[in-house]
Formats: structure tokens, C-alpha cells, sequence
């Protein structure tokens, strides 16, 4: 079970160069692909931080975009107004969000299903609703953080972060006690209560926990960007993003959130570009959305499954006598 | 005095708007458990439609709102198959996995829209548009009187077919427990396909009032959405005279928020109430959601 | 059954899409790690446009999509912008921003990466000026937008961005100034916003207005897009206020009309700023929509002209060919933004592709043109509240009759004298 153990030495080497090729993108890449790269690692960390809540507990927000938006304005007021450096605005951001999260939690967690979501939608757009009134925030006339304008910055930091919440996504909630817990949630909850399990505990840890990570690269974010609005940060599309995303890629699974982030960023980037005289690509991503749906329920990962299982098989053919651990 | 009667009339008129769409969109909720991303859009197709029908024939989009009403029937009727394979899909989240179909659903037809129709806003002029009525000092856009007084009518047609009639009372029975239903020899998916063609039929056809008072535009149908998960889900999901109180509940806030506490704060109470309701009365404000 | 992956696959997932974008990255930037240097040989402009083509700004969007692709077309008929002896081609290139900041900001980037795009015709909306603007600064590539009019993007004093239209709090004070000096001027004055950046800076800028000319201000009330008017009107009506000022854009200004109108009320004079010369006001409102006031610095009726677009009538002539489209004061505003390139280009006598030198060197001419066209006088800021922003131009008083828009004010530049109070909506 432990990480050491499965590491062979072809799997280090797949490793070690899978690091330098990502930590080489920088110099390798022209500056508006690095910056679609960046996009693609904070749309990773997004989606899995998102599948914390609705994969594995099965809590589906529509309003995690609010967390995103927090982390996003604590940052951005705490280096404007109180001239703090970065990564100091980022913790606090994340400490923030976090605590708010945990309070916010507490009520929400108690509705479940539909409720739940439209829950979390309503607290979202509430929150939408209070920055534009807020003069604190700038209101409608957004906030303008100091630019820093380094690409290799913005892509090491958004790098990081998606490499930290996918982390913590393998070892808290694939491999512990703590991740049989949050599914235990998600299968039988009140079940899981019966068994002694404190439920609303791990409930609240969870929210937190995924809440925190969108509040941290919601400050990265708007850093990178320079310029936050409400509706840029706030907007319900961020939160839709991050479930498509997810749906799109397989819920539930580490690499599900990975895979969706990748495809549905760089397509939306792509048919920008080639279509975005018109507004015709929303009709692509539209249909692409409920294609997916009707086809491929379990995601793109179903697909990956399907192939492996294929190459599983003609490995097999090829060589009967290997063991099954190798693949 | 008179502001304050003025501004309870206002919310009423705001709130009769929604009222047809809730129940529509509540019943649908309540028989398919999905909840449609798409609601908006119906509206806004629905506008659309009579907007192109009473260009080309001149006809008052008020006299076309019952073609309207039968032709998106016939849609939603057609389109509702889809849906339900989706709806059945094995999944742990089938509910969700309809959450999101509805949500591309909507993307596709607003960029439809988007691409076919431009991003123009189009007036559509009826023959009530003009008028206003003058009562003890109150005035009364007819347009917004005439859509309160036929979504009442219609919710009234609708209460007595679902309660009188014996497809209403399969629906009601679906409503309450598919399984049980199903055991007595409803066929579900044929009380899905009618239910989800009714909803469609009606959402659109109050696109014609939505698309007369205000305006006409692929995007309109965006707010429309919000509006309807509110008075759905304040009103109790699934319950029919919830959706009704929630509805008027729901313009006479605004209208008050508006006039007495700013303009600037409407949505952000709005919300703010919705999600009370949700933490506080799960089952609505009459209790009687599901 | 996950369980049995290792943390490698992630890596490994994450190298691939690492690799795929390299290579993504290497078919579509020929020159490699990107500076905003251009290395091809072409003897055409490159310009970028960015603006909103999709999302809740379209409408805008497209009003300034209209007023570049009118210069592109003029020019590029005339042989295009000469330098020297010799004249060079224009070709836009359309990057929509989604009326967001960040799809801006991304497009801005690529614009310039990986199109490698000259200079910049700038974005509808403020918001995503701001976020663009940060970016061109890094980049040096020139941008001048014809339709921001926030007047907040001037207070940054970004290098590269300039705009032809004076910022909202310079012009929205111009019909109430003209009411003002009426023998019979209003005395009470309801304002009414929508919480977005340009329109809220014009409720502020009428409300300021009012109180400066010693009107009462009855009702402020700034409300989030979308809101149902109604209500709003219902409580305006009571206070029965000389005038209504609306800050918004033409949807609102359409509700606010039609609201007004199914409630009875009808004020002395409805006072807007942007929208009211769009062509969906005017049809959609119809006669109702007459007698309201405006601001704007450019109407279809100005007797001015240049070489380019020819006189003020020829240009909307244009319009209306292309885009059976009265053309507004944004788009106008638009097109003019390429004839101030054209000059600085020619100043400086910089061919296409330009170098990062030569772009440092065009906005320093850029900085110094003093030029009239069509739309008026062009001559940036180059120090203040408003830096880089075209404040030369004096923002008029319009009041629209027939979907025409008059000039009723300042006085020395009236074609008409302004109509006050305004006949009732069923006696027009």
C-alpha cells in the first residue's frame, strides 16, 4: 500500500521524466501555451478539488465557484490593501476560506441530493450578490491587484498547487482510513452514523478541505490575472466548469477530474480560437456535454478503462505466464 | 398608502409570472426527479417562436399562445425520450448526470439561438402592450395583468386535471411513488413523457408574457433559471400550491425589497432567503415538498 | 479499483498533456519560447481585435466589431495605411473575450504570442480593458480601445493603452448641464443604475451633476442587472420627480421605457447616456423612445470629415450598407481608433511586421498625434486622471426624435433647441 513500494525502475524513470518534461514547459513552450497551461493546472486542481466534495462524498455543489471567488478576493484585498506578500495573502487566503467553509458547512452539510446543490447555488450567488454591493470589494468596478507579470511564476504556482491537491487527493482520500470514511458517507450515510461513524465531523472536513483548496488557487488566480471581478470570480460559471469537468472526465476517480480538466480547457481553448468569430462553439460544447452524458456516463475514464482492458488482453495473449501485479 | 398598496400589487403581477412556470417546472420535478438547467431556454424558445410566427403572419402573439403551448408539447413530447435514457442511466448520480445533461442542453440552445438570431433584443408587441388599467389610484400594466390572471387560469385548468381526472390522478400517484405506481399498472414512462411534455408546453407558452413585458434575446432565459429553482424549491419540490405561494412570495419581495430597503439588495435577499428556506424548511415553506 | 494505481500514472498523465501541449506549442509558435517579437516577413498589418462576441456583452460587442471592420475595409480599398512610398494592407484578427476578464486576458496573450499581432483594437467593456491592459504593458504591443469608458482604466496610467472615447464622468454631466440652463430647468431629479462599471459611474456622474446644479436628487438607487423595473418605477412615480436618469445600457433603457410607460408615469424628461442611439432602442421603442436625452460626443449628423472615411454622411452611408446600421458614437469611436494608428504608423514610418522597438516608438507618436477625422479631434492624455484617454472631445446633448439623434446642446454646437418638458408618451 505504501508509495516506495511500487516504485520500479521503469516507473521512476516515467517519474523522473514526466517532472522534467513539466518543470521544462516554461522553456520550451511559446508564452501563450504556457499560459494555457496554466489554465489546464488550475482547472486540474479545481476539478479534483471539487471531487473531494462530490466524487468521493457524493455532495454535489453548484456553488463551490464561491470558495474559488473568496480565496480570490481575501487574497487580492489582503496584497492591495495590506501590501502583504504573495504567499503570505495565499495561506491566509486558504486559512479563511477555510474557516468560512467549516462554518458555512455546518448548515449546508444537512441538506443532501438536489437540495444540496441548489444549496450551495443560492449561498453562491448570495455571495455574488454581497461583493457587488460591497464597497470594500470595489463592487462592480472589480479589483486590480499589482501585476506580476512572470508566466514561469503563474505556472510553477498553479503547477504546485494541482500536484499538492492531487496529493492529497491520492493519500487522504484514496489511501487512508479517512477517504473509506468520506465513501462510507457517500454509500450509506445513515448507516455510517449507526456504525458510530461521526458523519457530520467528516462531512464538515471534507467541505473545508476542498473549500480551502479552491480559496488557494482562487488567490494564485488572481494574482495571475490581475484584474477580479464578481462576475469573473463569482460567476456561476466557474462552479458549472468544475462539475462538467468532473462529469466529463469520471467522478469519483482520481484521475477522472485530471482528464476532464485537460479535455474540456484545452477544447474550450481550441474552438475558441478557431471558431470565436462566432458564437457557434457554445452549440460544440453544448452537444459535446450531453453527447458524453448519453454515451459515456462514467466519463472518459470508462474509456481509458475499456482500452486497457483491451491492451490487458492482448498482453495476456502475448505473454500467458506474466504476472498480473506488473501491469 | 398608496405606495404601499402599488408595490403589493406589483409583486403580485411579478410573482403571477413564475407561477406558470413552477408549476410546471414543480410537477416535472416531481414525477422525473430531474432538476432542468434548461427551463429558461424553453422560455426563451417560446418568445422566440412568437416573436418569427407574428412577424410572418401578423397574428397577436397572444391569440398564437396556444399553438405555442401545443407545439413545444409536441417538443418536449418528442424530446423527452433522451432524458429519460439518461435519467435511467446506471450510475451513482443519475440525478446529477440529468443535472448536467440539462445544463449542455441549455448551452446548445442559447448558442443556437446565439448563432441563428444574433444577439439582437426584439419587442414583442401584443395588443395589451400599450395599456395600462387605472384602479383607486393603483396602475396595472394589462400585459402583467393578463399573464397573472391566465397563469391563475391555466394553474386552475392544470389543478383540475391533475386532481379530477384520471391521468391526473396516475400522474399525482407517479408523483408520489414510482414504484408503488408502477405496481399498480401505471406505466411510468409514458406519465414521464406526458408530464415532461406538459412542462414544456407551459414553460414556453409564458415565454410569450416573459418575452412581451420585457424583451426578447437569446440570454434572456439565463435569469429565468434562477428564478424558477427559487419558487421550485421555496415552494417545496414537487408540491403544486407551494409553488404557487412561493411564486407571489417570490415578486413581492422583490417588489418590496425594491421600494423599501433599495434596488441594490434584491437579489442579494433573494438568495439569502432562498438558502434559509432550504437549511431551515427543506420542505418548503407549506411543508409539503418531497 | 483505483486503488491499485500509483501516483506515477498521475505523473505520467500529467507529462503527457505536458508533452501534447509542447507540441501544440511548437506547431502553432514558429519562433518558439515566446517574446512578442515578430520574425515572419509580411507586407500586411497584423491587428488583433478584441471584444466581446459572445456572453452577456454581445450586443456591444458587435457595435465595435462593426466600427474596426469599417476602418479595415476603407483603408484596405484605399490600397491601405501608407508608410513611405508604400501602402500596407490591414487583417483583423478576431479574438472574442466572452464579456470575461480572463477569456480577455487569455486572448490578449495569444493575440500576441501566437498571432503575433501588430497592435491592438481594443475591448467593448471596461472590465476587460483592465484585464487586458496589464498584459500589452508586458508585452508592449499598442492597444487603443473605442468603446471603454470606465473612467477607472485612465487612473492606472497603463503605457500601451489608449482609448478615443472620454471617460463617462466627462461626458454624463452634459445633458443635465443643458436642462440646467433652461428657462424652466428641473427641480427634482430620481436616478437609477445598474450595478456594472460604466453604468454605475454615469449614475454617479448625473447624480453629482444634479446636486452641482442645485437639483434635488429624490431617489439614487444603483441595482444589479437583470432586476425587474417595476417596483423601482412604482416608488419613482410617487415622488413624482422633474426628470428620470438612468445609468445602463440599451436593454435596461428599453425596460425602464417600457415600464414607465404601462405604469402612467411620464416624467418632464427621461435623461440616459449609451444605448439610446442603438438600433434596438430605436426600433423597439419605437415613438415611446423620442424626446429622450442622451450624451455622446459623435452623431450621424456632425459636419466633419478626412481623407479616409470621407464626410460623416459617407461613413454612415457605409454603415448602413454593410450593417444596415445607423452607426452610434462607439462605433464611430472604433473606427476612428484605426485612423490613429494609421498616422502614428506613418509618422514614424514603421512597415509591417514591427519590432518591438518600433512599438515602444508608436506609442510615443501615438502620444503626439493631433489629428481631425471624421469622428473628431484625436489628441491622448498624457498625464492626469485621464492618461491616454481622448479627452479633447466635447461630449454634446443629444435628444433623439425619429430614431435621428439632435444635438440640443452645449449651445455654441445645438442644431435644436432641446424640447422640455416632453409631450406625453400617448400625445406624440
Amino acid at each position: 500500500m505504501s508509495i516506495s513500494k511500487s516504485f520500479s525502475p521503469v516507473k521512476l524513470i516515467i517519474l523522473f521524466l514526466s517532472m522534467v518534461v513539466l518543470c521544462c514547459l516554461p522553456f520550451v513552450v511559446s508564452s501563450f501555451v504556457l499560459r494555457i497551461a496554466t489554465g489546464i493546472m488550475m482547472w486540474i486542481g479545481l476539478a479534483l478539488s471539487w471531487n473531494m466534495l462530490g466524487g468521493y462524498m457524493g455532495y454535489i455543489s453548484f456553488g463551490h465557484g464561491a470558495s474559488f471567488g473568496l480565496g480570490a478576493y481575501i487574497a487580492g484585498m489582503l496584497m492591495t490593501q495590506l501590501h502583504l506578500p504573495f504567499f503570505v495573502s495565499l495561506l491566509i487566503a486558504g486559512i479563511l476560506t477555510y474557516i468560512f467553509a467549516a462554518l458555512v458547512g455546518y448548515p449546508t452539510l444537512r441538506l443532501s441530493g438536489s437540495y444540496f446543490a441548489i444549496g450551495t447555488w443560492a449561498f453562491a450567488e448570495m455571495m455574488r450578490q454581497l461583493v457587488l454591493v460591497l464597497t470594500i470589494t470595489g463592487g462592480p468596478e472589480g479589483l486590480r491587484l499589482p501585476p506580476m507579470l512572470n508566466d514561469n511564476f503563474f505556472y510553477f504556482v498553479m503547477f504546485g498547487l494541482a500536484l499538492l491537491v492531487f496529493m492529497v487527493a491520492y493519500l487522504f482520500f484514496e489511501h487512508s482510513d479517512f477517504g473509506l470514511k468520506v465513501k462510507a458517507v457517500r454509500e450509506e450515510e445513515t448507516a455510517a452514523r449507526t456504525l458510530g461513524l461521526n458523519t457530520t465531523w467528516v462531512k464538515n472536513q471534507v467541505f473545508a478541505l476542498s473549500s480551502m483548496f479552491a480559496g488557494i488557487i482562487g488567490g494564485a488566480f488572481a494574482y495571475w490575472i490581475t484584474f477580479i471581478h464578481p462576475d469573473s470570480v463569482l460567476g456561476p460559471l466557474i462552479a458549472d466548469q468544475m462539475v462538467i469537468m468532473v462529469l466529463l472526465g469520471g467522478i469519483g476517480t482520481l484521475f477522472g477530474p485530471v482528464i476532464g480538466a485537460i479535455v474540456l480547457y484545452v477544447g474550450n481553448q481550441y474552438m475558441l480560437v478557431m471558431w470565436g468569430q462566432s458564437s457557434a462553439y457554445l452549440i460544440i460544447l453544448g452537444l459535446a456535454i450531453c453527447l458524453v452524458i448519453l454515451f459515456l456516463p462514467e466519463g472518459l475514464m470508462s474509456l481509458l478503462r475499456i482500452l486497457r482492458g483491451r491492451r490487458r488482453g492482448i498482453i495476456k495473449r502475448l505473454l500467458p505466464g506474466m504476472k498480473k501485479s506488473n501491469i | 398608502m398608496g405606495l404601499f398598496m402599488q408595490t403589493t400589487v406589483n409583486g403580485i403581477l411579478i410573482g403571477g409570472i413564475f407561477i406558470t412556470i413552477a408549476v410546471g417546472f414543480s410537477i416535472s420535478y416531481g414525477v422525473m426527479h430531474i432538476v432542468d438547467f434548461a427551463v429558461g431556454e424553453w422560455i426563451m424558445l417560446g418568445a422566440f417562436t412568437a416573436f418569427w410566427l407574428n412577424q410572418y403572419t401578423k397574428i397577436d402573439p397572444l391569440l398564437l399562445i396556444p399553438f405555442i403551448a401545443l407545439f413545444f408539447a409536441l417538443v418536449g413530447y418528442l424530446f423527452q425520450p433522451i432524458i429519460q435514457k439518461v435519467v435511467n442511466i446506471k450510475h451513482r448520480s443519475a440525478a446529477m448526470m440529468a443535472l448536467a445533461f440539462t445544463f449542455g442542453l441549455s448551452t446548445l440552445l442559447r448558442g443556437s439561438a446565439l448563432t441563428l438570431w444574433g444577439f439582437n433584443n426584439r419587442n414583442l408587441v401584443t395588443m395589451l402592450s400599450e395599456m395600462n388599467v387605472n384602479l383607486f389610484g393603483i396602475t396595472v400594466p394589462a400585459i402583467r395583468a393578463a399573464a397573472t390572471v391566465f397563469s391563475i387560469f391555466v394553474t386552475a385548468a392544470f389543478a383540475f386535471f391533475l386532481y379530477r381526472t384520471k391521468t391526473g390522478i396516475t400522474i399525482r400517484a407517479a408523483a408520489e411513488d414510482k414504484t408503488v405506481a408502477g405496481l399498480m399498472g401505471i406505466d411510468g414512462h409514458r406519465i414521464s413523457r406526458l408530464v415532461y411534455a406538459i412542462y414544456v408546453g407551459l414553460t414556453a407558452m409564458s415565454g410569450v408574457f416573459i418575452g412581451s413585458i420585457f424583451s426578447v434575446f437569446p440570454d434572456m432565459g439565463l435569469r429565468y433559471t434562477a428564478f424558477a429553482f427559487f419558487v421550485v424549491v421555496a415552494g417545496g419540490m414537487g408540491s403544486f400550491s407551494g409553488a404557487i405561494v412561493a411564486g407571489l412570495l417570490l415578486g413581492l419581495i422583490s417588489s418590496f425589497v425594491s421600494v423599501y430597503v433599495g434596488g441594490a439588495y434584491v437579489f442579494l435577499i433573494l438568495f439569502f432567503i432562498l438558502y434559509l428556506i432550504l437549511v431551515f424548511l427543506p420542505k418548503g415553506i407549506l411543508g409539503k415538498g418531497w | 479499483m483505483f486503488k491499485k494505481l500509483s501516483i506515477m500514472r498521475g505523473l505520467a498523465l500529467l507529462a503527457i498533456s505536458g508533452l501534447f501541449l509542447s507540441l501544440v506549442g511548437c506547431g502553432s509558435a514558429s519562433t518558439g519560447a515566446g517574446s512578442g517579437a515578430s520574425t515572419e516577413a509580411r507586407d500586411y498589418y497584423k491587428v488583433g481585435v478584441i471584444t466581446s462576441l459572445s456572453g452577456a456583452e454581445v450586443y456591444g460587442g458587435n457595435v465595435t466589431k462593426y466600427g474596426y471592420e469599417l476602418w479595415a475595409d476603407a483603408v484596405n480599398k484605399k490600397g491601405g495605411i501608407k508608410v513611405g512610398d508604400k501602402s500596407y494592407q490591414v487583417k483583423l484578427i478576431y479574438a472574442d473575450d466572452q464579456s470575461d476578464p480572463t477569456a480577455g486576458a487569455n486572448a490578449a496573450e495569444r493575440l500576441i504570442t501566437s498571432e503575433k499581432v501588430d497592435f491592438i483594437l481594443g475591448p467593448y467593456t471596461s472590465g476587460v480593458t483592465k484585464a487586458v491592459a496589464p498584459i500589452l504593458d508586458k508585452y508592449k504591443v499598442p492597444m487603443i480601445t473605442g468603446s471603454a469608458e470606465s473612467p477607472t482604466i485612465w487612473t492606472q496610467k497603463f503605457a500601451y493603452t489608449f482609448g478615443t472615447i472620454p471617460a463617462a464622468d466627462l461626458t454624463a454631466n452634459s445633458p443635465l448641464d443643458t436642462l440646467a440652463k433652461l428657462p424652466n430647468p428641473p427641480k427634482t431629479v430620481a436616478v437609477l443604475g445598474v450595478n456594472d462599471a460604466f453604468s454605475k459611474a454615469v449614475a454617479e456622474a448625473f447624480k453629482a451633476s444634479a446636486e452641482k446644479k442645485g437639483m434635488k436628487v429624490v431617489k439614487y438607487d444603483v441595482v444589479p442587472a437583470g432586476t425587474d423595473f417595476t417596483p423601482l418605477i412604482s416608488a419613482i412615480k410617487q415622488l413624482n420627480p422633474d426628470v428620470l436618469a438612468v445609468g445602463g445600457h440599451e436593454t435596461e433603457h428599453m425596460q425602464v421605457i417600457k415600464g414607465s410607460k404601462s405604469l402612467g408615469f411620464m416624467p418632464k424628461a427621461f435623461v440616459m447616456h449609451y444605448g439610446i442611439t442603438t438600433p434596438d432602442f430605436i426600433k423597439n421603442t419605437g415613438k415611446d423612445g423620442d424626446y429622450v436625452y442622451g450624451a455622446a460626443v459623435w452623431t450621424p449628423d456632425l459636419k466633419l470629415k478626412d481623407d479616409l472615411f470621407g464626410t460623416v454622411q459617407d461613413y454612415v452611408k457605409a454603415s448602413k450598407e454593410k450593417f444596415n446600421a445607423v452607426p452610434d458614437y462607439t462605433q464611430a469611436g472604433c473606427s476612428a481608433t484605426g485612423e490613429a494608428f494609421s498616422a502614428a504608423l506613418a509618422k514614424i514610418g514603421a512597415k509591417p511586421p514591427l519590432s518591438e522597438q518600433q512599438r515602444e516608438q508608436l506609442v510615443k507618436a501615438l502620444e503626439q498625434i493631433d489629428i481631425q477625422t471624421f469622428y473628431g479631434p484625436i489628441k491622448f492624455a498624457t498625464d492626469g486622471n485621464w492618461y491616454h484617454d481622448n479627452v479633447g472631445l466635447k461630449a454634446l446633448t443629444i435628444q433623439m426624435l425619429n430614431g435621428d439623434q439632435l444635438v440640443v446642446g452645449p449651445n455654441d454646437m445645438k442644431a435644436k433647441d432641446p424640447v422640455y418638458p416632453v409631450p406625453a408618451f400617448n400625445a406624440r
